[in-house]
This record gives structure tokens, C-alpha cells and sequence, in this order.
């Protein structure tokens, strides 16, 4: 019994690369610990491919390091012939004929992607728990969500069952799973990871991120998947930052604001006093930090629920079973089909949220609700780049509290989106946020930091995190450092 | 009085290379489902990538249509479930529109008027629904072509002056080069809207909506009998019910296609996968400068020329001849060069159905031409002759004069000579001059032509026989 898939990419790295391991063995490893953990953490595997590229890369030479690596991504972002559900009834037996572009720089890298993760449907959902393919289970504890929408990558993730995984975060849906799973999971910077191939839930809001085992981890996969895209005219020019440069670099007079509206009685104490720790052992080490406020970040639901819904409901639309996906086999006029393929294809929470959606871009509503909910967007855009000028970083929690029950909020449609209260902001401004385990609760579940930067600057949050986690030493393996 | 109120959206498709959103070609093919991408298919997580030929060509149209640019643009998206639009949403411009209030001449009978332009955006066409027995075809070849709808203020009083408009737009954008606009194959679409109101009322009346015009002719035919439909529903007291129609060709008639839809909901919000696109000053004024002359221009210069009305109508729909004209226009006479071109040169382009550039043609050897024939050194017949030449060899003009001996006299002495001599040989038609005959000069200029084997200058002969006979 092995246990590789516990190493950093690293430390897998220089395995493979003194040839004390094989891409093989990590592939066979990943394969028997996803049999025998039932995470549910995969609507796809691909056994034999994965099992058939490792065996063809032993005679290639250990080039980068990512090479060899088993890895997962999101079911949101397409794959060339491994089908692509986004978790929906709707996609079930859609095999896309085109890689995404962060898969083909995956592939280019050799990395291996073992299969497709689990997630809440078309990334609807903070709990995992609209899956057409039923939830995915958290590794700290099969009664707790995992968080969503990124729920399989984090489960994936968390219960060391691949080297790293892909997750998309419209409105917290990397950071989130990644607090209650215990990983570091980074939304980069609107722009910073091209869309291209990734099935597009609010299109001014999604970013595809890595979620790891490790900072370092971290730093590795988004300098591999980031860059300008030509398909993508939302990408960004900026050339791709030397993270690795910032790993270990002493934060010292790195000055840090903290938003009261992070830290207030909404916050679980356990949450706060965390987060309060790594505040005091900042200042020990002779960061500023300081308290300050930034307006309308309590409108995140209502932007929310107005931007990403109506975003949403439009690009949703092109699901109508005529040239993919689900088609109704009762029908006897074009308005029937569209109305029966889409009542048939959909899941309950999806279709809540396109109605919302569609409501709120409905004739005078896009005045009353949509222009209006940009002018709040752009206003709260400005006051986080007023306080960015004075500060380098804004940390606070990931989230009001650790995971919770499974099937607490599925009833409630408000409820889950008050998970995203404190991610939401930061979708809205573009910028980039991190989720970093800084400690665990009295269950014993993780508690995660946020850590918000500054356009393009994921290269500063990385210096931060590494330094917060070299500090911490958290055993953030929910499987135990058994033997290796 | 009642009178009319008629507005136009004309859409044109535009010659790019490539589509809209895509980089699949924007090319006609018979082949279904040939030309397409992912994009063009609606395909998941593919995303738009916007032309900028295409927003160069939009710009000139603006331009040409004396419109106000949006510098500061993005693009919305309209969105609504029909099975030939792929994305369930249409890439289009609603809230910056690239160019907005405009204008442009038109003229009826002699008669100018300038008829305002509300918008011109960009945007893209859909599928085209092939309606078969076994149910209908999406072909999406068109799908993601650019398109650039040109809306008009509802400043048009009648079909004529409707016509016109369109083809005043038509010679515009044929002039820019940048679409094909023919109205038959489908590359450029007008749908008009007709009104009536009392003639001292602000208050506009319910107004139709007329699609599916396949001619320029048409335009004015469904508009004037639309108007009399109308008139006649109102003059029974009935009122006019806001529908769409469509033109029956073979009728002459509009006939219902559908009642509106009282507030249609496309639930319009910014396109949030094309970031804004900003045109600089300069960049509008690069475009405005390179801008060729255009047709309205030059049919005003070409009626000060002296051109005849049906000639420059001619030379304006051939853009090809038009430009052959620009280029002679300061070095010959413009009179005999136009009525070269749409006469005899257009009779043989539409004979052996080519385009000017596939014919032999120079510029050089048609002025050559020009200069002979105003100098009078070849008759006009002769002149016809050299042209057949040079539209299929490329030989000098004078080098065909001599091969053939068309050298034309017009020498006074040499050809006074001449006619003394057939005048010796023809004392009775002299006689018959006196006597008030016609006929005698007619045949005297016969002789004296068929004495120089053709090469007199009839013009000449003509002027200097009538001295010569009045002498007597």
C-alpha cells in the first residue's frame, strides 16, 4: 500500500524524476483510492485512458512538474471525448469535441486527468447537493457538505485521491469547498485563467482556479494554466507572474487590511478567533495590519442574485436539445419541446435560478434590478481599489462557519447563498481571493482564511499564504499521515 | 388628408473574410453546415471572438451615412428561443450602436431631400430554417455571418421616395466595398414600417410592418399598395391593426404573416464575453478620410459634366465603371467617355457576360480612344470598331488607326479638293441644291466619303460642301 498521492507536487515531482516512482503507480493509486473511498467525488473516471497515457509517458522525459501527475478537473470544464455533464440530467451523455484551454495546457504539461469531478449542477449550489449524481462527501466527515459547487474537486483534493484539481468560482465556489475540505483553492484574478471550454454559469463573474493540497502546490498549477487566450477576449495581457519567486518570502512590512464587515457577529467565534490568531502572528512579524470598511459588501446576494442569475438565465438558454444535451421524446411543437427537453433536463435549483434570473432582465426590471445592481458593482469595484491602493493584501474568513450538515439548507434558496457572503464581493470586483486552512474547530474541521489581492497580484497572496502556512504546520490530510 | 409615414430597417450583410464572432469563412457555398465552427454552433464554453474587420466596415458605413460614432462601444444580448439561433441569445448592438443620426440625400425627379438615419449596428445573422416534408433543416452556414442593420428616422413620405432611399444606401455601401447588397440573393433585407396620419396631426397612426421585399422595385410597389390598404380600412372607419406582413410578389400584394406581440421582451443586458471596444479620434478620422467618393457626390459632378441622367444612373450601379471614369475624368472628355462605357462597353460586358477587369481594356488605350474621337480623327463607327479591339486586345489605339488606314481627313485644302472634284462630276445634283432639294446634299456627301474611302471627317465635309454649294 502506497501512499504518493499524500505528497506535495514537489515532492511527487522529484519522485518521478530520479525514476523512484512511475506516472503508473500514481495513476494505479489514485484509481484504488477512489474504489475504496466512496467521496463520490467523480461523475467520470477514465480509467484506462489515464492508465494508458501513464504507461505511454514512462519513456518521455520528466519535463515539468506537473508531468505524470493524476489529476481531476471540474465537470464544467470540457474535455475532448470524456464526456462533460456539469452534473446535470441535461448533459448526461454529452461528450464535448474540444479540450478547454487550461485542459490542453494541462495535457500539454502531461499531466493525466484521471476523471471529471462532482459538483452542484451547472455550479449551482454552495453544498454540492444539486448534483443530478448526488453529493459528493466531505473527507472530515461523511455527515458534513463539502461545499460547493467545486465539491468534487475539493473532495478529490482533500481525500488525496489526485495530485491537484480544477474548480471554476463564480461566487465562491472554489473557496468555499476548499475552506470546508481543508485546501488552499485560489480564484485568480478575472482574466488571469482564460474561459474558453468552461460552461459558463455568469460569464462576467466565472474563473477557473486550482485547488490544492498546498500553497506551493498552488503557485505551481495556475502558473501553468494562466495566461492571455485569443479565444477568450476577457483573458488579460499581463504576463504570467513568477509565483514560485514569492513562496517563502518574508511578508515583513506587508501592510493588510482586514474588513470589519469579515469580522463582525455573523462570523462563527471559533471563525473569528482563527482568523484573529494569524492576525496577531502577522503582527508579530512586523506586518501592518489594520481594520477598515469597504462599502456595499453587504449587497453581495442581491448583485448576486440580479448579475450572476440574469447572466445565467442567458447563458443557459442555448440548452434546448436541439444539437446537444437532452431531448425531451414528447413533443409535438417547438414551444413543446423547448418547454418539456428544459422542465425534463434541469434540476430544481437551476431552474429556480433561471426564472430569477430571467425575472430580474424582464422589461423594466433590467432597469430596476440589472443597470441598477452594475452601478452598486462598479461602486463597490472602486472601494476595494481604494483601500488596495493603501494596502497590499485584505484577508479575513472564507466563510461565516465551517461545514455544516448535509441537507441543513437545501430547502432554504436564501440560505446557501449566505455562504457566499463574504466571496461574493470579490467576484463582483474582479479580483483575486485564496481560501488557506489556518486551523480547525472543535469537530475538528478545517477553518479557512481568505486572503483577497490586488489585480494580477496573486504572486503577493501566495507570499502571504506560504509564510501563514510554513507558521501554522496544520495537518490539513483528513486521512492521517498514515505510512508512506 | 391622410398621409403616409414610412420607416426602413435595411440589414446588409458585409463581405468579411470571416464571421462575425468567428473565424469560420463568410463565404457562400452550396454545401450545408460547410462553413461553421464550434461558435458558430453554439457549442458549450466556446466563447465569441469579435472581427474587427468587421467593425472597420461598419465604420465606414457610418461614416458614409454622415452618422455620429460611439467611441466608447460594447455589445448586448437579445435574447429569445427560436431554433435558428444557436445560443438562444444574438450578439447585437442595443445600448452603443457604432454609428447613430446620420443621414442621407436622396433625390426624386431632380427633387432633394435628406432622410435621417436613427442607428447603424453591428450584429449577427441566424441559422437558415429549411421548411422540408420530414420536418425543418437548420442550415448554419449563415449563422455568426455580420450583418449591419441600418435603421432609418420615419422620415420617408412615399414609395417612391422609399425606393430611393434604399437605392441611394445600395450605391453607398456598393461604393464602400463592403458588402454585395443584392437585395434577390438575400445580402441585403428591408423591412419597412407604413403609417397613416391626418397631414396637420403630430399623432403617428398604427403602423405595419412589410418583410420579405425581394427587389428594390418592390419596395416601392408594396409600400404604395400597403398605403392604399390602409387608406381604404380608414376611409371605411375600420382601424388599422399594428401586424406584420409580408409582399406577395406574384399578387403585388402585402398579405398578414402575424399580429404583433404587444411588447416583445428580449430581456437586452451587456454581453459580458466581448470586453468595450474603444475607437479613437484618430482612428475615426483615418476611416473618414479614406473614404471614397461617394455616388451622391459624383452624381452631382458628372451632372455638372454635362453627363446625361440615364448615363450617370448606369455608371453609378457599376461601380467597376465608375472607378474605369474616375480615373479618365480630368484627362478626357467626360461626355464621350460615359457614353463609351455605358454604351458600347456595357453592351459587350452584358454580351459575353464579363466583368470589366476580365476584358482587355486598359485605361491608357480607352483615353487614346477618347482623345481620337473628340479631335475627330475616327469616326464615331470607326471608333466603335477600335473599341471592339482593345476590349479584347491590348494594342495601341494609334497602332489599330494604321493598321486599318482609319487615319480621318481633316485636312480643309485636302478635303476642298475632293469635293470640288465630286462636284465636277455632279453638275445636276448641284441643280437640285438650288432647286430646294435635301436629297442633293446627301448624296453629294456619299460620294465625296466613298472618293476618300471613308476617311473624310464627315463633320467637315459636311460644313465645307454647304459653303461650296452656296457659292454657286
Amino acid at each position: 500500500m502506497t501512499n504518493y498521492l499524500d505528497l506535495s507536487i514537489a515532492e511527487l515531482h522529484q519522485l518521478l524524476k530520479a525514476k523512484t516512482i512511475k506516472p503508473l503507480d500514481l495513476v494505479l493509486e489514485a484509481l484504488k483510492r477512489i474504489e475504496e473511498n466512496d467521496l463520490n467525488a467523480f461523475i467520470t473516471l477514465d480509467k484506462e485512458g489515464a492508465i494508458a497515457e501513464a504507461k505511454a509517458l514512462e519513456t518521455e522525459e520528466v519535463d515539468n512538474l506537473l508531468y505524470g501527475l493524476p489529476i481531476a478537473i471540474k465537470d464544467n470544464i470540457v474535455t475532448n471525448g470524456m464526456r462533460t455533464t456539469c452534473a446535470s440530467k441535461m448533459l448526461e451523455d454529452f461528450v464535448p469535441v474540444y479540450d478547454a484551454t487550461v485542459v490542453e495546457k494541462l495535457r500539454k504539461k502531461h499531466a493525466i486527468i484521471i476523471g471529471k469531478t462532482n459538483m452542484d449542477e451547472f455550479a449551482m449550489g454552495s453544498t454540492g447537493e444539486t448534483s443530478y449524481f448526488k453529493a459528493a462527501v466531505n473527507p472530515w466527515n461523511p455527515d458534513k457538505v463539502t461545499g460547493g459547487s467545486s465539491s468534487g474537486s475539493a473532495a478529490a483534493v482533500s481525500g488525496r485521491l489526485c495530485a491537484f484539481a480544477l474548480g471554476s468560482d463564480t461566487g465562491g465556489s472554489i473557496r468555499q469547498p476548499a475552506s470546508f475540505c481543508g485546501l488552499v483553492g485560489l480564484k485568480p484574478t478575472y482574466g488571469r485563467v482564460s474561459r474558453y471550454g468552461l460552461l459558463a454559469f455568469a460569464s462576467s463573474l466565472d474563473q477557473i482556479g486550482p485547488m490544492t493540497k498546498t500553497v506551493a502546490d498552488n503557485a505551481h498549477v495556475l502558473a501553468a494554466i494562466a495566461g492571455r487566450d485569443e479565444s477568450d477576449l476577457t483573458s488579460g495581457h499581463q504576463p504570467v507572474d513568477n509565483y514560485t519567486e514569492y513562496l517563502g518570502k518574508d511578508p515583513k512590512g506587508m501592510r493588510i487590511a482586514v474588513p470589519r464587515y469579515y469580522m463582525s457577529e455573523t462570523i462563527h467565534h471559533e471563525v473569528r478567533e482563527a482568523v484573529e490568531d494569524v492576525m496577531k502572528l502577522l503582527c508579530d512579524r512586523g506586518v501592518t495590519v489594520d481594520y477598515v470598511d469597504i462599502p456595499y459588501m453587504e449587497y453581495a446576494i442581491p448583485l448576486y442574485q440580479v448579475i450572476a442569475l440574469g447572466e445565467a438565465s442567458s447563458n443557459l438558454a442555448r440548452y434546448d436539445g436541439l444539437r446537444y444535451g437532452h431531448l425531451t421524446k414528447d413533443y409535438h411543437d417547438i414551444e413543446s419541446l423547448y418547454k418539456k427537453t428544459r422542465a425534463e433536463g434541469f434540476g430544481h435549483e437551476v431552474k429556480r435560478r433561471i426564472m430569477i434570473g430571467s425575472y430580474v432582465l424582464s422589461g423594466k426590471n433590467a432597469d430596476i434590478y440589472y443597470t441598477k445592481a452594475l452601478k452598486v458593482r462598479k461602486a463597490l469595484t472602486e472601494h476595494f481599489q481604494k483601500i488596495l491602493a493603501d494596502y497590499d493584501l485584505i484577508i479575513g474568513p472564507t466563510n461565516t462557519n465551517v461545514a455544516y450538515n448535509v441537507g441543513t439548507k437545501m430547502d432554504d434558496a436564501l440560505k446557501s447563498f449566505y455562504d457566499d457572503i463574504l466571496t461574493i464581493p470579490v467576484n463582483m470586483a474582479g479580483l483575486p481571493g485564496m481560501s488557506l486552512p489556518i486551523g480547525f474547530n472543535h469537530e475538528a474541521l478545517p477553518i479557512g482564511m481568505h486572503i483577497i489581492g490586488n489585480y494580477y497580484e496573486e504572486g503577493k497572496m501566495y507570499q502571504l499564504a506560504s509564510y501563514i502556512e510554513q507558521a501554522l504546520q496544520l495537518d490539513t490530510n483528513p486521512r492521517g499521515r498514515k505510512s508512506c | 388628408m391622410l398621409v403616409p409615414t414610412i420607416g426602413i430597417e435595411v440589414h446588409v450583410e458585409l463581405k468579411s473574410k470571416t464571421k462575425v464572432y468567428s473565424d469560420s469563412l463568410n463565404a457562400f457555398t452550396p454545401e450545408a453546415n460547410k462553413n461553421i465552427t464550434l461558435i458558430d454552433f453554439g457549442y458549450p464554453g466556446t466563447l465569441p471572438v469579435l472581427n474587427r474587420e468587421v467593425i472597420d466596415m461598419a465604420l465606414k458605413a457610418s461614416l458614409a451615412l454622415n452618422c455620429h460614432i460611439n467611441q466608447v462601444m460594447h455589445w448586448d444580448r437579445k435574447n429569445y428561443f427560436y431554433p435558428d439561433l444557436p445560443k438562444g441569445y444574438q450578439i447585437t448592438q442595443q445600448d452603443t450602436p457604432i454609428g447613430y443620426d446620420g443621414y442621407i440625400e436622396i433625390d426624386v425627379d431632380g427633387h432633394k431631400k435628406k432622410i435621417g438615419i436613427e442607428r447603424v449596428h453591428i450584429e449577427e445573422d441566424t441559422c437558415k430554417s429549411i421548411h422540408a416534408d420530414t420536418g425543418t433543416k437548420l442550415n448554419f452556414n449563415r449563422a455568426g455571418v455580420p450583418l449591419i442593420e441600418i435603421v432609418s428616422k420615419p422620415d420617408i413620405a412615399s414609395g417612391e421616395e422609399a425606393m430611393a432611399y434604399v437605392e441611394t444606401l445600395r450605391s453607398i455601401l456598393l461604393y464602400l466595398g463592403i458588402s454585395d447588397v443584392k437585395i434577390e440573393e438575400g445580402s441585403m433585407r428591408c423591412d419597412t414600417n407604413v403609417s397613416l396620419k391626418e397631414a396637420d396631426s403630430d399623432i403617428l397612426g398604427t403602423k405595419c410592418e412589410i418583410k420579405n421585399i425581394g427587389s428594390i422595385s418592390n419596395v416601392k410597389h408594396s409600400i404604395d399598395f400597403e398605403i392604399k390598404r390602409q387608406q381604404a380600412l380608414l376611409e371605411q372607419g375600420k382601424s388599422i391593426v399594428e401586424e406584420t406582413r409580408r409582399f406577395d410578389d406574384k399578387t403585388g400584394k402585402t398579405v398578414l404573416m402575424r399580429v404583433k406581440e404587444t411588447g416583445n421582451d428580449y430581456r437586452y443586458f451587456p454581453e459580458p464575453d466581448i470586453p468595450y471596444v474603444i475607437l479613437t479620434k484618430e482612428e475615426i478620422a483615418d476611416a473618414k478620410a479614406a473614404l471614397p467618393v461617394l455616388p451622391t457626390v459624383l452624381k452631382d459632378k458628372y451632372r455638372m459634366a454635362g453627363i446625361n441622367d440615364i448615363a450617370i444612373k448606369t455608371i453609378l450601379a457599376n461601380p467597376e465603371l465608375c472607378h474605369f471614369l474616375e480615373e479618365l475624368f480630368t484627362t478626357t472628355n467626360p461626355v464621350i467617355s460615359a457614353n463609351l462605357l455605358t454604351g458600347d462597353v456595357m453592351s459587350y460586358l452584358n454580351k459575353e457576360k464579363v466583368m470589366l477587369q476580365d476584358t482587355k481594356l486598359t485605361v491608357k488605350n480607352f483615353h487614346d480612344l477618347v482623345v481620337v474621337l473628340e479631335k475627330k480623327e475616327v469616326s464615331s463607327k470607326q471608333g466603335k470598331e477600335i473599341l471592339e479591339v482593345l476590349l479584347q486586345q491590348d494594342i495601341p489605339v494609334e497602332k489599330i488607326m494604321s493598321d486599318r488606314g482609319m487615319v480621318q481627313i481633316s485636312d480643309e485644302d485636302t478635303l476642298k479638293a475632293m469635293i470640288t472634284e465630286v462636284l465636277t462630276a455632279n453638275p445636276d445634283s448641284i441643280t437640285d441644291f438650288k432647286a430646294g432639294k435635301d436629297r442633293a446634299v446627301k448624296f453629294l456627301m456619299g460620294q465625296i466619303m466613298k472618293a476618300s474611302k471613308g476617311q473624310a471627317n464627315p463633320m467637315m465635309v459636311n460644313k465645307l460642301l454647304i459653303e461650296q454649294l452656296n457659292r454657286y
